[in-house]
């Protein structure tokens, strides 16, 4: 009796036992079914955490490739620490190179002299950080340019085949792990050859549109915040105002594109610029600046803001100094946010015309421009075999950029966190 | 201190508190002007799709009875090939989603009842942000992803499936939709108030009962509004379709087949250098109508399933 108490959970009235054991089994039906229902529902937490671990291994893994590359130069290559310099570091690979040629230090020096003979030596040659298979690993490598008949095999197949490789391998050839993230890849600019592409010009171009974007939608957002938090009156218009930022919250972001298209590029002729790529992305924000900036305004307490009325202060003095300087913290880790959105958006841009190769690199808000999940976009629909690697060793940027803007954000949100 | 001297206070403090007012006045103007931005951008959202919309419909290649009934959308195509059914990206963009509901709402529900009702609150502390992450991830990252990881994967797999297909897009876009699900009806299950429970636990409901029986339902209009919502997303969602479902249009709900979706042939169309003005142009606009106008309906239906239906507790 107590024993069926226990294993039930049930408190035992001991009245028929035969009904007792078939309620029992029953119970004990009705919790095996609980125990499977939880089971179930930890299924989809495990396989969004797998998805987002594979994604993530998946992106790193295809950033490196084996390659048998040619070096039919004089297929040099030099420990890391000898050419890694901040500045000049391709320069001082390649003087090393030259060395090695049997140059002496006055034709070294007058190869640098004349920008023509390095133009078409840069030209011809690759300069680039690789892992030496043969040798010690990471050192950089310079070899005659290659454009076609490149062997390239991933991270795991290269390994598999690797003795192999290396038993096939003619004279002049090398086999090399090419990690495709490395500090050159953002030096370069893009190119079509998947060896020289870089993310130089899109890192300057998304640098330009997030400035801008800040510009643009801070005062914009948190003054609609200020307006619709401390200003306006409970009426019709405001009603309209605030179901209408709801409303925007759920536009796709390909329509903003399609209106910075029409109004920006076309009806203002700006054209495809990166003030309009600004413009555009602002609009796209702006609701999820505002919904945030409105949370921390009116997360400020109002007896702060009696307080300061009682002194005397106008509304706007009260705003400027007793409000936002206790609402800035929310305010901050929703534009932060907002930010991250911003430099990961791609559809928007591609109607507003960013370019997918830009030769120069932007210098005003007038410029063309590309970004760098523009840039991924369109190294991923390049039909070449070396051009998914470029786009993991971007996506790698990407997503660095905002795992920082997100731990900013986690900073920025506890070291302002009050409790009133 | 004489009288004059302390008119000329007086005076000062009031030409003050004058200046101070106008300063108010102004700084008031100035942001409500800010907030109007809001209602601008949505008029001219709604002025350039209507008036290009229009456009396309004047245009004497085009009629309303084609573009509804016909089986074929190729705006792009020289003259005498175009056709101007919109039926194609239709179905595509429906098979996307579609796909992308089947794994993302069961999944996005399951999780938040785990983590709602059998997690503990340090768990769902940790694991919610971890979710989160699927929905910061930038699309083009999931587009590859579903291009170059789960396409290669399901080859051998399903005989058949093109390297451009809506299956892959769709089962990666479920699982970018799965926070949108998850977080909302995290949220209306936790607005679930205690006394139901504890009612339904005081006649002997287990856990399994009052969560399936009780909390679910009590939550549902925040859950069914989530589910819309995503579908929304979903429906509006482009770099993962445009990279791994395909650009060509096509009236099939074979989930093997290279297809276009209203999002995809708007990118298609837009980065191929038509000429404003033309009706490879306009046709673009009149997709994005079509496209704004779904998806403005969705988010009405999932505001108002919230206000009416929506339980108010306490």
């Amino acid at each position: 009796m107590s024993e069926a108490a226990t294993e039930t959970g049930v408190p035992d009235v001991g009245a028929n036992n035969l009904l007792d054991a078939r309620e029992r089994a029953r119970l004990a039906a009705r919790r095996r079914r609980g125990a499977v229902f939880r089971w179930l529902t930890l299924v989809p937490v495990l396989l969004a955490i797998a998805l987002i671990t594979t994604l993530f291994a998946d992106i790193a893994i295809g950033s490196i490739s084996w390659q048998v590359i040619e070096a039919n130069n004089s297929g040099q290559d030099f420990a890391w620490s000898e050419g890694f310099r901040p500045l000049g570091t391709w320069q001082r690979v390649v003087g090393l190179e030259l060395v090695a040629q049997g140059m002496s230090e006055a034709d070294i020096d007058a190869f640098f002299g004349d920008s023509e003979t390095v133009r078409k030596f840069r030209a011809r040659n690759r300069v680039e950080l690789m892992w030496s298979v043969n040798g010690r690993p990471l050192r950089w490598l310079v070899t005659s340019s290659r454009d076609d008949g490149v062997d390239d095999l991933g991270l795991f197949e290269g390994w598999r085949q690797r003795s192999e490789l290396l038993a096939s391998l003619e004279a002049d050839q090398l086999l090399v792990l090419n990690p495709w993230f490395d500090v050159a890849f953002l030096g370069k600019n893009a190119s079509r050859t998947p060896v020289m592409s870089g993310l130089m010009s899109a890192l300057l171009g998304s640098l330009w549109v997030i400035v801008l974007v800040i510009v643009i939608s801070l005062p914009i957002g948190v003054g609609t915040a200020i307006y619709l938090e401390e200003y306006a009156p409970d009426n019709t218009v405001t009603r309209f105002l605030e179901l209408n930022l709801r409303n925007l919250a759920g536009v796709p972001s390909i329509v903003y594109g399609i209106l910075g298209l029409a109004v920006f590029v076309r009806l203002m002729n700006l054209g495809p610029v990166i003030l309009a790529a600004a413009m555009t992305l602002s609009l796209l924000i702006l609701p999820v600046v505002v919904i945030a900036s409105r949370e921390a305004i009116r997360a400020v307490p109002d007896s702060l803001r009696q307080a300061s009325y009682g002194l005397g202060a106008t509304r706007w003095q009260t705003i400027g100094r007793v409000v936002l300087p206790n609402a800035v913290g929310g305010i901050v880790t929703g534009i932060i946010l907002s930010v991250a959105r911003a430099i990961g958006e791609t559809a928007p841009l591609l109607l507003v015309g960013a370019a997918a190769f830009v030769p120069r690199l932007p210098e005003s808000p007038l410029s063309p421009y590309t970004v760098i999940p523009i840039q991924i976009f369109s190294w991923i629909s390049e039909n070449d075999v070396e051009f998914p690697h470029v786009a993991s060793a971007g996506i790698l940027v990407l997503l660095v950029v905002l795992l920082v803007l997100y731990s900013v954000a986690f900073y920025v949100r506890r070291r302002f966190e009050r409790t009133w | 201190m004489t009288g004059s001297e302390r008119q000329r206070i007086r005076a000062a403090g009031l030409a003050r508190g004058a200046g101070r007012n106008r300063r108010e006045t102004w700084i008031g103007v100035a942001l409500f002007v800010c907030a109007s931005i809001s209602v601008l951008t949505t008029v001219a959202v709604i002025a350039v799709l209507a008036s290009e919309t229009v456009a396309f419909f004047g245009d004497p290649a085009v009629t309303f009875r084609e573009f509804f009934t016909s089986r074929e959308w190729t705006p792009l195509f020289a003259e005498s090939q175009r056709h101007f059914g919109i039926a194609p990206l239709v179905s595509g963009t429906l098979m996307v989603t579609f796909i992308a509901l089947v794994v993302g709402l069961p999944l996005g529900l399951g999780s938040a009842i785990f983590l709602s009702e059998f997690a503990g609150s340090g768990t769902r502390r940790r694991i919610v942000p971890v979710l989160e992450v699927l929905a910061g991830i930038p699309t083009v990252v999931l587009g590859y992803f579903a291009l170059l990881f789960v396409t290669p994967l399901l080859q051998p797999l399903i005989p058949g499936l093109r390297l451009f297909n809506p299956l892959s897009a769709g089962i990666v876009m479920g699982f970018m939709i799965l926070p949108t699900v998850s977080s909302i009806s995290i949220d209306s299950m936790q607005a679930v108030p205690r006394s139901l429970r504890e009612a339904a636990y005081g006649l002997g409901a287990t856990k399994f009962e009052v969560v399936t029986k009780v909390v679910v339902p009590a939550a549902l209009s925040g859950i069914m509004a989530s589910f819309i919502l995503a579908m929304s997303r979903a429906i509006g969602e482009t770099m993962i379709v445009t990279l791994a479902a395909g650009q060509r249009p096509n009236l099939t709900f074979d989930l093997r087949e290279t297809i276009a979706t209203m999002t995809s042939f708007i990118v298609q169309a837009a980065t191929g250098d038509q000429p404003a003005g033309s009706l490879a142009s306009r046709s673009l606009f009149a997709v994005g109508a079509a496209l704004f106008t779904m998806t403005l309906i969705l988010n009405v239906i999932s505001q108002q399933v919230v206000r009416r239906f929506g339980e108010k507790y306490e």
